[in-house]
């Protein structure tokens, strides 16, 4: 019989998914609009259940075994639920993200008896499963009913442009799949167990041994690949930009970010006693976290199509994320943890934006709304308030986030990812208050390109209320801000500790004070520079415009969108994780 | 060793099929490739000579067998491969009425109509030259 | 980039993995000598913790319960996103035309195939109920029970036609067997919680060592996968089957297109 609080864990991964068959039995009969309400109860219910989770784990993470079958004789026989503090409040705000996306999409798919909301609580259910498990085969299960939940949502609009983005999509992370499979298989032939901890125990016991780092190879691999880190971001712009606006929310929100967290712990907790691992993560995480800020950003900013820019801008944020990753420490690792919060709700609220223009003005093309959006201000709003926050301005939950892995990089020397995680975050802010410059206030050269819009005739439903669309994003934005910073810097220290099974520290350091504003003024330049281009002087333009057109036409021929590609580069990619590895 | 450089093998053909493919179907069966990669390594890492399989029913109980807990992860990604070859076989007939062809080089994202070579516009540099009537 | 090119990374990429596989494989313990320490555990324990004789059922829906749960659901998500992406375009209608291949004839479908279909099929759906109520004993279960009835319903429409497969083979009572199932293996989960026990415990009585009725809960789930596989299966054999009709009026543009 366990304990009070812990005999809640299941239930949050368990309400959605009798929620969810319980409407696809019944599909044929439910009225209008019940399915949205029990989802968004769902969702909330799971968020609340979390939030108090969290709560109670504060003295110490919560366990919970399936089936009864408690570890015998120091072999774990069942699965098992681990939910440190950290661990609970992300499944909080992923609970309360899709609340709020289920209130956003109210209306949206109106035709299909509820089949939308069966599989967007199943994909709540696998990231909260994701969240809290303490089993390596059980976060692949996890892993595999994200992906597949993910590959149905991409879908829907069914137009040409969309398939191929689903097709995409779907094999790269179907690959991810295998791999994390093979390593897990790996993994289990050399420790005996699948359980977190008795994996732990064993590789510490090991010494450096090759099928360890093999599968942790694998295993990196295939997290990274959800988490979109270069060489493989290629399959998140293809799929994002053309999911359907409620269903981009979440991936950007949360699931990119889920396999950050999923590396994050699994080389915190299950390969903490390699030190070949140990010794490897720095330099390849970073490194491949600065490159993958400074792509995304840099792409995000030759985008016309607002989704894909804020898919890439995404790609910048995750990099930042493996980045504080890297530190390999508890503020490092803290900061990118409430990163996670705070960019999942600054992007969410972003991605609402986007699907408000395409509900009410019929397109999704920066050039075309030019100065459409004069008729939709709180909108334009809150996509400037996001935007700077996307850039670092020191207010709300993102920033502190991006505080702790600043300070973490600065503490350790990594000058080169803090310099590449600020530009990063300067340029992505730049692209999206350029946006927000040109379809809310109608600055910027007039083109008159319409023609040029690379995607096709783009519409969602445009009947619901723009209240009904525009009150979710307000309400991301002000959890945001709003969240009391002092809530968060008291908890962090011991939640961080805790999630990577560290012993506790007093204080994260931070990063230095001036660096945010850097960024902020280099996002307002930029978008500045892009909107205002035919107002300066020629001399600064021809130059600005000579340093970026060779670099720019390789990246935009490498986003090709071809499935042969994106895999030739995943195995690359496999290849620089393995070398850098065997160099440790 | 031999198991184990199977599964590596197929997995490396199966990725080099998925990356030289001219044919939607011919990718799906590529997929399926890597798959059995995984089932081939998995089922090797469960083996021992000698062993029955795991079901005591014509055997007495203790009696040394195969590893059940591989075979049961097996049998998690064959329903993992079920679905995921349905939902790509699908997306491919959605793909072909829409597009007209199953060749991947063809069917690209985002990109406009009539347009030819790189779609994505961008509009930092090259808002002028692009868009000059 | 050209076909040459993506061989040649794969190629770049194959000189660093190829001798980093070389070194994992020397490294694994030699295939065939040993068996991990927890497949060894379970295969002690479970015959007399379970009175059950097939090890892979026990893990599949005791032991590790949630595994097979989570992939019950994954395969629920699948088959609804099938449906969704075939009737978002086809629409829900139905039409008695099939498609027509200019250059193909149409043969008639010929008697002894008939008979031969109306034989097999009712032999096939004892045999799939069969697989499916031995799982505890044979290497049996939902799971593969569950795609040999899917299967059986295929000869139905070889037998008795397109008319004959829409009037045997329903959607809403398919979209009714695959959530039920897998209602009833989540409540499964559930249910044990409300007698104090754990989620997915074996509370039912766990009956006699090699008979088919042993195992107590696992029967329960068994039955719940065996429903949402054979609804699931047969859901998909549906969509595609309807792919090949000839459609009466033009594919509708998907959802949001106005």
């Amino acid at each position: 019989m366990t304990a009070f609080p812990a005999v809640l864990l299941p239930l949050p991964v368990a309400i959605p998914l009798v929620v969810c068959a319980a409407m696809l039995a019944t599909a044929h009969l439910l009225p209008g609009r019940v399915p949205d309400i029990l989802a968004t109860l769902a969702a909330l219910g799971v968020a609340i259940l979390s939030a108090f989770i969290a709560a109670h784990a504060a003295d110490g993470p919560l366990v919970y075994w399936f089936g009864g079958w408690e570890p015998r004789d120091g072999v774990h026989l069942g699965i098992g639920f681990s939910v440190d503090e950290a661990s609970g409040w992300v499944a909080a705000f992923i609970g309360l993200l899709y609340a709020l996306t289920f209130v956003f999409a109210w209306g949206f798919f109106g035709r299909t008896h509820g089949h939308f909301q069966i599989l967007m609580l199943l994909f709540l259910a696998a990231m909260v499963g994701f969240c809290f498990t303490r089993d390596m085969f059980n976060l692949f299960v996890w892993f595999e009913v994200m992906s597949v939940a993910a590959f149905a949502l991409t879908a829907y609009h069914l137009e040409e442009s969309a398939l191929s983005g689903a097709i995409n999509f779907t094999v790269i992370n179907s690959l991810a799949g295998f791999l994390m499979l093979g390593g897990i298989g790996l993994i289990y032939a050399q420790t005996g167990t699948l359980d977190f901890e008795g994996i732990a125990a064993a590789v510490a016991r090991g010494g450096r041994d090759p099928v360890v780092a093999g599968a942790f190879c694998l295993v990196a691999a295939a997290l990274m690949i959800k988490g979109a880190i270069v060489p493989f971001q290629f399959w998140l712009a293809d799929a994002h930009a053309v999911a359907p606006s409620p269903v981009s929310v979440i991936f950007s929100g949360s699931m990119v970010s889920l396999g950050l967290f999923g590396l994050a712990k699994v080389s915190a907790v299950v390969f903490a006693g390699s030190d070949q691992v140990q010794h490897g993560l720095p330099v390849l995480l970073t490194a491949l976290g600065s490159f993958t800020a400074l792509l995304g950003g840099w792409m995000a900013l030759l985008q016309r199509h607002l989704k894909r820019m804020l898919a890439f801008s995404t790609i910048s944020h995750a990099g930042i994320m493996l980045t504080g990753i890297g530190a390999l420490s508890a503020d490092g690792t803290g900061g990118m943890l409430v990163y996670v919060v705070g960019h999942g709700l600054v992007k969410g609220a972003l991605f609402m934006v986007a699907g408000i223009l395409l509900a009410t003005r019929a397109s999704i093309d920066e050039i075309a709304l030019r100065g459409l959006g004069r008729g939709i201000g709180p909108a334009g709003i809150a996509m400037a308030i996001a935007g700077l926050l996307l850039c670092g301005l020191p207010i709300g939950v993102l920033d502190q986030g991006t505080r702790g892995v600043q300070g973490a990089l600065a503490q350790q020397g990594h000058g080169i990812a803090l310099a590449a995680g600020a530009i990063g975050a300067a340029l992505t802010g730049a692209a999206v208050l350029r946006a927000a410059g040109r379809i809310f206030l109608g600055l910027g050269p007039d083109s008159g390109d319409e023609a040029g819009a690379p995607s096709e005739d783009e519409r969602e439903k445009a009947n619901r209320p723009l209240w009904l669309m525009l009150a979710p994003c307000c309400a991301l934005l002000v959890l945001d801000v709003g969240l009391p910073a002092h809530l968060i810097e008291h908890a962090l220290p011991r939640a961080a500790s805790a999630f990577m099974h560290r012993p506790a520290v007093d204080t994260v350091a931070e990063g230095p004070g001036w660096l945010p504003w850097m960024s902020v003024l280099a996002a307002l330049a930029g978008a500045a520079y892009g909107l205002l281009r035919d107002r300066l002087p020629a001399f600064v333009v021809r130059s600005v415009g000579a340093t970026q057109s060779a670099p720019t036409r390789a990246l935009e021929a490498l986003h090709s969108g071809l499935i042969g590609d994106y895999a030739a580069w995943l195995a690359v990619g496999v290849a620089i994780i393995v070398a850098m590895l065997a160099l440790a | 060793m031999l198991p184990y450089a199977v599964a590596a093998w197929l997995f490396g053909i199966g990725l080099y099929g998925i990356a030289t493919s001219r044919n939607f179907i011919h990718l799906v069966g590529c997929l399926g490739v890597c798959q059995s990669a995984t089932y081939v390594l998995l089922l090797g890492l469960g083996y021992r000579w000698g062993s029955i399989a795991p079901i005591f029913y014509d055997h007495p109980p203790g009696t040394p067998a195969v590893d059940p807990v591989m075979q049961a992860l097996v049998l998690t990604d064959i329903v993992v491969g079920a679905t995921l070859t349905a939902l790509l076989l699908v997306l491919t007939i959605q793909a072909y009425k829409r597009g007209g062809s199953l060749d991947p080089e063809k069917l690209r994202p985002m990109r406009a109509g009539s347009k030819s070579g790189r779609g994505q516009g961008s509009s930092r540099g090259k808002d002028e030259e692009r868009t000059a009537p | 980039m050209s076909p040459r090119a993506r061989v040649a990374l794969l190629a770049l990429a194959a000189l660093i993995l190829l001798p980093g596989a070389a070194s994992v494989i020397a490294g694994l313990p030699p295939f065939g000598a040993t068996i991990a320490r927890y497949g060894e555990r379970i295969n002690a324990i479970t015959p007399e913790a379970r009175h059950v004789a097939n090890m892979v059922s026990a893990i599949n829906f005791d032991l590790r319960g949630l595994d097979t749960l989570g992939e019950e659901f994954m395969l629920l998500a699948a088959i609804t996103g099938t449906v969704i992406l075939l009737r978002g375009r086809r629409g829900e209608g139905k039409t008695g035309r099939a498609m027509r291949r200019p250059g193909r004839a149409v043969i008639p479908r010929s008697e002894a195939v008939v008979l031969a279909c109306r034989i097999a099929g009712p032999l096939t759906a004892l045999f799939g109920l069969y697989v499916v109520l031995h799982a505890t004993v044979t290497p049996g279960g939902g799971f593969q029970g569950g795609v040999i009835l899917a299967s059986g319903t295929l000869l139905i429409y070889l037998g008795e036609g397109y008319v004959g497969w829409r009037d045997a083979v329903r959607s809403p009572w398919l979209d009714a067997l695959e959530g039920g199932g897998a209602l009833l293996f989540a409540l499964c989960g559930l249910a044990p919680m409300l007698t104090g026990a754990a989620f997915m415990q074996n509370v039912l009585p766990l009956g006699t060592f090699r008979d088919p009725f042993s195992g107590g809960l696992m029967l329960v789930e068994n039955l719940g996968v065996a429903m949402a596989v054979a609804g699931g299966f047969t859901q998909l054999f549906l969509e595609f089957m309807e792919e090949t009709r000839e459609a009466d009026e033009p594919d509708e543009p998907g959802e949001e297109s106005a």
